[in-house]
């Protein structure tokens, strides 16, 4: 099941944390293994509190496992690192940054030159479509183009995978779908390796190579579906193929197995 | 690429019209003026005696008087470097003892209980050990303006700290930002905001010491002038201290502390003027 030329492997990951209130263990994650491929997209998809996140966070160090391991480009996770970029569904642009700043923020930290991260700067910021924004703080820019600069500040520091936590889940649905089709072009582009957190399962469809479904309380592993339909990936011509709702029809069945 | 952008650009500030400029130096003189006329009107209805209730005309004069003299020049820098000493002696004890107790937990359990303490006690109730340490004078004020200074700086400081975004540090920790990048990308300048309200307090809570410590512990001053035009009935003078201190005050506040917020946390959309157009 692992794999040396996997960019992440996750095995047999579990988490446990105390509750507050009644003190007693929760188990938030049961022996979770996924494997994320060279320039593959994973979706993973579960109901809310399955430990989706949790798992997230785990593979980007922000948190630590109760037990098992993760293993990125050929390294034991123990800490957060720029070998994980990470999207947050809240953005976290730092708002004392102009877009620009905030996009050389992590090849700032790398001690990369001032002149070749204006150059880093520039070419993701077209890649995102944010070209006259460069100067804009993040309070005054829409939910979508702050989305944007985040998205465009993690693929900036260039890291070996793209760790992403329900990102569209905070702007509207117009401005949602747009950002859906652009990950998907920008992904394929940039042959992106990307590990994606969602319980939009639509959504999973439209970007993923693959959907790994948890099931919840604890979060386990229930079905691991490859999608296997043409890209570029456009709503428009997606909704039509009868494979995309056979796909959607599956993960909904797995979904509905699983406890919410 | 048509998404609505928030109309506010606050980094740019509108270019006025002359005309438009004038008539925003008579709005901020307005309230000024309102006062002095209710003033005018107060004393003119002869209720109580000059020396209880001075007019503005006599103030004015006394004013004149007093700079003319050079008392006033003397005093107010005599006060304004006592200020700037206890501030920035203050200042600097409060924010590393502030970063370090926001950003350890030893040092925060060490230090919290005895700040708590000591944050209590009026930086005038000093005094007596003041003039004990450091004999009447100026040593004595500037050791009471640190008292005074060091607490609401520390305070606000550490609210500050508290405030800060767990999702910012860990954004940064994902781009790769080591212990001390964050405390010089993140931690800094999301302090900033409450850091301004600690340097205002501090500065507040600082002139008050100041006028108090110098009229019990010092000579020169003025706090000291305001005491001692009171032994001399001299009311209007007792008047032109309290308004020196006021219009000092405001210089301050339009000339330092405003620009720093408009190009910082204004700026950075942090804080507002106000929420009157949510």
């Amino acid at each position: 099941m692992t794999d040396n030329a996997d960019i992440l492997s996750a095995r047999g990951v579990s988490k446990s944390h105390l509750d507050h209130r009644s003190g007693h263990p929760v188990e938030a994650l049961r022996d979770v293994s996924v494997n994320v491929g060279h320039h593959e997209f994973v979706s993973v998809i579960g109901p809310s509190g399955c430990g989706k996140s949790t798992f997230l966070r785990i593979v980007a160090g922000l948190d630590r496992p109760s037990a098992g391991e993760v293993v990125v480009a050929g390294k034991r996770v123990s800490r957060p690192g720029a070998d994980r970029g990470m999207v947050f569904q809240e953005y976290a642009l730092l708002p004392w940054k102009t877009t620009q700043k905030n996009i050389e923020f992590g090849p700032l930290l790398k001690g990369t030159p001032k002149a070749e991260r204006a150059e880093i700067a520039r070419r993701f910021i077209a890649l995102v479509g944010l070209t006259g924004a460069e100067h804009k703080y993040p309070h005054q820019l829409s939910g979508g183009m702050r989305q944007r600069a985040a998205v465009a500040r993690a693929l900036a520091n260039n890291p070996a995978i793209l760790l992403m936590d329900e990102p569209f889940a905070a702007v509207d649905a117009m401005t949602r779908q747009r950002l859906q089709e652009e990950l998907a072009a920008i992904s394929a582009a940039e042959g992106t390796t990307v590990l994606f957190v969602t319980h939009a399962i639509e959504e999973a469809v439209l970007l993923s190579d693959r959907v790994v479904v948890l099931s919840g309380k604890p979060g386990r592993v229930v079905a691991d579906l490859a999608i296997d339909l043409d890209r570029p990936r456009r709503w428009q011509d997606v909704r039509q193929e009868p494979k995309f709702a056979d796909y959607c029809a599956e993960l909904t069945r797995h979904l509905a197995g699983t406890k919410p | 690429m048509s998404e609505a952008v928030s109309p506010s650009d606050s980094t740019m500030l509108p270019r006025m019209s002359f005309r438009l400029r004038l008539l925003d130096v008579a709005r901020e003189l307005l309230p000024f003026a309102a006062g002095i006329a209710v003033w005018q009107v107060l004393s003119s209805l002869n209720i109580w005696p000059p020396v209880l209730f001075p007019s503005p005309v006599s103030v004015f004069w006394a004013f004149v008087a007093d700079v003319k003299s050079g008392a006033l020049p003397k005093a107010m820098s005599v006060s304004l470097v006592s200020l700037a000493y206890g501030f920035l002696i203050g200042a600097a004890v409060a924010l590393p003892l502030g970063y370090l107790m926001g950003l350890n937990r030893a040092s925060r359990n060490f230090f919290d209980p005895l700040v708590n303490l000591l944050q209590a006690i009026p930086g005038l109730a000093w005094i007596p050990f003041a003039i004990l340490w450091f004999g009447l004078g100026q040593g004595a004020v500037v050791f009471i303006i640190v008292m005074s200074v060091f607490f609401p700086v520390l305070h606000n400081l550490l609210t500050g700290i508290r405030l800060v975004q767990p999702v910012l540090v860990e954004a940064s920790q994902t781009l790769g930002a080591s212990r001390w990048a964050i405390i010089v990308h993140v931690i800094f300048p999301s302090t900033l905001p409450n850091l301004m309200t600690g340097i205002r307090l501090g500065i507040a809570f600082g002139f008050r010491s100041l006028v108090g410590g110098e009229m019990i512990a010092s000579t020169d001053g003025i706090g000291y002038q305001i005491f001692n035009a009171q032994q001399y009935f001299q009311s209007a003078r007792i008047v032109v201290g309290m308004l020196a201190i006021g219009i000092v005050w405001l210089l301050l506040d339009r000339l330092v502390l405003r620009p720093i917020e408009v190009h910082t946390t204004m700026r950075w959309g942090l804080m507002r003027e106000g929420i009157e157009n949510t």
